[in-house]
């Protein structure tokens, strides 16, 4: 058996004095998209800090790749493109500046023609390429930033609230997108409040609730592939 | 490499950050430019000086017949020529005499009728590039570097950029040293430059640039210490800058009242007022007396000492040298507590780095107050050349004339003592 892009057990993760996350078990396989809601200030963000490593475990086991964050937090950020919940850019750069920039930091420089692909693919208009992005609306950061995610090319994606921002037909294509990765083999654990958007491209459902996936939900193989009405009465009761 | 060049770029493509470094920049080329024309004025000066006395020793030897007025009228230049790093600390150049002209006469009270001002513990002087190392590059330091994480924080980068692979050595590390160095060299290409115009021997230039490396890396740790403690940009500025307050300002200047009062010096005016009273109450003192106590120093000359009923010289120059004895401990008190308080206020400066590097500019510089009692040691000891020279003409009543005039011993600015 291939050693899952992110495995996730018995997690237990406390910020202060409070315990936020307490038991979540979570596993991705290749390919994957994975959908974790939940309401606000359950712990999904701080779930994708845990596997960053930007906060230390009080308990069980998180490999990302086999690696386990807590010994080597540099070889998984290796293996991991990260959309923080707040996109910010460097706003005295141009959105492919900025592109470069992180992409060199992360050790990976893609060519001018890459980057023209990527913004192409998560629908910036050409004329904000090369754009200050002082000048950017929120949806267009966002998509800088999606790009530049995708550009990473890594095994495994965290990506927190990626669709805030995005108008419908750019929510749209951004999900297609993700099925594309999804067939390249792209593991994605996607942190997102659209439920409907979840629906339509996540292979499983997670709702994360006292700390812990109390509730999952695989999409069947046939339309639809989720029961919506169970859906939105699962997160009615986890009110 | 590659890390320092992405992060190089980034600085220049901030349009504040490029200011701040430009500003320096010219504040450092115009401290070097003016420590460069303040000590071009002073060899200038030095060269008139020189350049006078040939015509004004042949004027002398117009009149001259007689070794007392060759001593009287006789003045001979002193002088403290700067020193090949003097462009970049001034020091107490400014305040403290660079050149003397004297002569075989009682020489405290010429010594210290230029005495105007007690040296103190590194307080800002002259603007020079010392000044801009000392006071300013740490200003732009702090701007560079006070929100080094904090302003990626309140920007919200901070999380993409910590997930990125080692991000303390790709991002953290590279951009620390591209700003601490983007300071570092606009203070060290004004100083390459002038030391290239003066022509400094380069190991004194690497030992000077070494100071500023250091002054630079002092700050750079304050910076980065305070950066570190996760507060926000506009505490860590605030804090910064009151250490920076503190540190090259108030500390320095308390520490350099302290050691004034502390260790007193007697009054340089005053010594070369008392120098010169007794040197006038000489007139109407017995000169049998005069003269016993002169040869008491002098045994040598007693066999030709006998004073004819008439003026002589030779009783003259010795209650001009009698008025000397008659301050030398007072003189030495004032030499003493200056070099204590100097002592002291290096011993400040290993608390005070910021004194304590600024001292070790002026120090390599020879622009310090140790440099200032140095010359003024080698003008007491070629006074005593010259007076020793005149004393075996005055009292062998050998003649003397305008060839012995071109005879008088010279002052060695590189020391002879
Ligand atoms: N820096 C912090 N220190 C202490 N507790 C924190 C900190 N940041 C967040 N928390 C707490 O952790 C809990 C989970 O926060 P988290 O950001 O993971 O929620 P979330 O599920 O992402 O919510 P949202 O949907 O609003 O983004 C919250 O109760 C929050 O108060
Ligand atoms: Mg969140």
């Amino acid at each position: 058996m291939p050693t899952p892009p992110l495995f996730i057990a018995d997690l237990v993760v406390e910020r202060g004095d409070k315990r936020i996350v307490d038991g979540l078990s979570l596993s991705l396989a290749p390919g994957e998209i994975y959908a974790l809601l939940g309401g606000n200030g359950a712990g999904k963000s701080t779930t994708l800090f845990a596997i960053l490593g930007f906060l230390e475990r009080q308990g069980g086991s998180l490999t990302v790749g086999g690696v386990d964050v807590a010994a080597n937090p540099d070889a998984v950020r290796r293996q991991v493109a990260y959309l923080p919940e707040n996109v910010a850019l460097y706003d005295h750069l141009t959105a492919r500046e900025n592109v470069d920039y992180f992409l060199k930091v992360a050790g990976c420089p893609r060519s001018r023609a890459d980057v023209d692909a990527g913004f192409e693919g998560v629908g910036l208009a050409a004329a904000a390429w090369d754009e200050r992005a002082a000048r950017f609306s929120k949806g267009m950061r966002q998509k800088t930033a999606i790009a530049l995610a995708l550009l990473r090319e890594t095994p495994l994606m965290l990506l927190d609230e990626p669709t805030s921002g995005l108008d419908p037909a750019a929510a749209g294509d951004f999900h297609r997108l993700l099925e594309t990765l999804g067939r390249r083999g792209v593991a994605v654990l996607m942190v997102t409040h659209d439920l409907l958007g979840a629906a339509d491209t996540a292979d499983r459902i997670g709702l994360i609730q006292a700390g812990r996936i109390a509730r999952e939900w695989t999409a069947s193989p046939t339309v639809p592939r989720f029961d919506l009405n169970a859906l939105h009465s699962g997160f009615a009761s986890a009110r | 490499m590659s890390d320092l060049k992405r992060e190089a770029w980034l600085l220049g493509r901030s349009r504040a950050a490029l200011a701040a470094l430009l500003l320096l920049f010219l504040c450092a080329g115009a401290g070097v430019a003016l420590g460069l024309a303040t000590v071009s004025r002073d060899r200038a000066a030095i060269d008139r000086m020189l350049a006078g006395q040939p015509a004004e020793e042949s004027a002398l030897a117009a009149f001259v017949d007689d070794a007392g007025y060759g001593a009287y009228y006789g003045f001979q230049p002193t002088w403290n020529p700067p020193s090949d790093l003097a462009f970049a600390a001034l020091g107490n150049r400014d305040i403290a005499p660079t050149m003397l002209r004297i002569r075989a006469l009682a020489l405290e009270g010429q010594i210290y009728e230029n005495e105007a001002a007690n040296p103190e513990l590194a307080l800002p002087g002259r603007f020079d590039l010392a000044f801009v190392v000392v006071y300013l590059a740490p200003l732009v330091l702090i701007a560079l570097l006070h929100d080094l994480w904090s302003g990626e924080r309140e920007a919200g980068r901070l999380y993409a950029l910590q997930a990125t692979p080692a991000a303390r050595r790709h991002i953290w590390g590279p951009r620390i040293v591209v700003r601490a160095g983007g300071v570092l060299a606009v203070l060290l290409v004004p100083f390459a430059v002038g030391a290239a115009i003066t022509g400094t021997s380069p190991l004194r230039a690497l030992a000077f640039a070494g100071i500023i490396v250091l002054a630079c890396l002092f700050w750079t740790a304050v910076a980065l210490l305070v950066a570190r403690r996760g507060n926000s940009s506009a505490v860590n500025a605030a804090s910064l800058a009151a250490l920076w307050f503190a540190l090259t300002l108030v500390a320095p200047a308390a520490a350099g009242l302290a050691i004034n009062a502390g260790v007193t010096v007697p009054d340089g005016a005053a010594l070369a007022r008392e120098n010169r009273e007794d040197v006038h109450a000489g007139w109407d003192r017995p000169r049998d007396a005069t003269m016993q106590r002169f040869l008491a120093l002098y045994p040598q000359h007693a066999p030709g000492s006998a004073l004819p009923p008439t003026f002589h010289w030779k009783w003259y120059f010795a209650f001009q040298h009698l008025g000397d004895l008659h301050v030398a401990s007072a003189s030495k008190a004032y030499r003493d507590g200056i070099a204590r308080r100097a002592d002291l206020a290096r011993a400040a400066g290993w608390l005070l780095p910021p004194a304590g590097l600024s001292q070790a500019m002026a120090r390599l510089a020879r622009t310090d107050v140790a440099a200032q009692l140095a010359y003024q040691q080698r003008i007491r000891a070629y006074h005593t050349r010259l007076r020793e020279f005149y004393y075996d003409y005055l009292f062998s009543e050998k003649p003397f004339g305008p060839a012995d005039l071109a005879t008088v011993p010279r002052f060695d600015p590189a020391g002879g003592m």
